[in-house]
């Protein structure tokens, strides 16, 4: 038997590289769904993760981080809060 | 704007010797404590806290003092005796303030570290200078800037 595929659709999903049912400690929504200021998760609302391992979003931590108060620290461990490097 | 979702989590699951009040808006809470331990400064007392939330929160620390109800209420509320709680009810705890409010306390953070705070004191006083403060201070809570005196506490 011959079969011809005349169509086919791709579906995928995905989430980040975080257990799933954990929240941005911030906005204490889901990682996988956006902080308060975007409509649609993904790239344009990306998460960031500190040295430390603490993750936000990217849009929550810049809020609190471009506050002097914050001194730049970590809200989760007020370590000094470096960037992860991609490993 | 990050207030909404937030603060309606609070809603599923409250600690033990927490209430809310009031929360029918996202600007002013009133929750109650109590204190679980047998502390006998605050033996069967219930407080009332009331929380401010600018549109700032949780960026922001929320505005939080003990208020009183008198007996009329049903509910009659004191203000708890602390050496760091003035009598109209202020609180002077460096999470509250710019200095020292983390933007991943929660409403429930906060009324615990309020439990734990009168739990771990025996000292039936107010803060120094109580009376002074009370009758001149005009300004905005999160405005002030407490001298912390006394760590241990």
């Amino acid at each position: 038997m011959k079969v011809t595929i005349k169509e086919w659709n791709a579906v995928a999903t995905w989430h980040w590289d975080i257990p799933e049912d954990e929240v941005c400690g911030i906005c204490r929504v889901q990682f996988d769904g956006t902080c308060p200021t975007c409509k649609f998760p993904g790239d344009d609302c990306a998460l960031v993760q500190g040295r430390c391992n603490h993750a936000f979003h990217m849009h929550c931590l810049m809020t609190w981080i471009d506050l002097e108060t914050s001194k730049g620290l970590c809200p989760m461990c007020r370590q000094k809060f470096e960037w992860k490097d991609k490993e | 704007m990050f207030a909404t979702k937030r603060l309606s989590k609070m809603q599923e699951h409250v600690p033990p010797g927490i209430a809310i009040v009031k929360c029918d808006n996202l600007e002013e809470w009133q929750m109650d404590i109590k204190i679980l331990d047998q502390n006998p400064l605050y033996l069967d007392q219930t407080y009332r806290l009331k929380f401010t939330f600018s549109n700032k929160y949780p960026i922001e620390p929320p505005e939080v003092q003990f208020i009183q109800c008198p007996d009329s209420t049903g509910t009659p509320r004191t203000i708890p005796m602390h050496p760091h709680i003035y009598s109209n009810g202020i609180i002077c705890l460096d999470l509250l303030g710019s200095a020292g409010w983390s933007p991943v306390q929660t409403v429930e953070s906060v009324c615990m570290s309020l439990q734990s705070m009168l739990t771990a004191n025996n000292r039936n006083e107010r803060p120094p200078g109580d009376q002074e403060f009370i009758a001149t201070n005009r300004r905005r809570i999160r405005d002030i800037n407490f001298v912390y005196e006394d760590d241990n506490v």
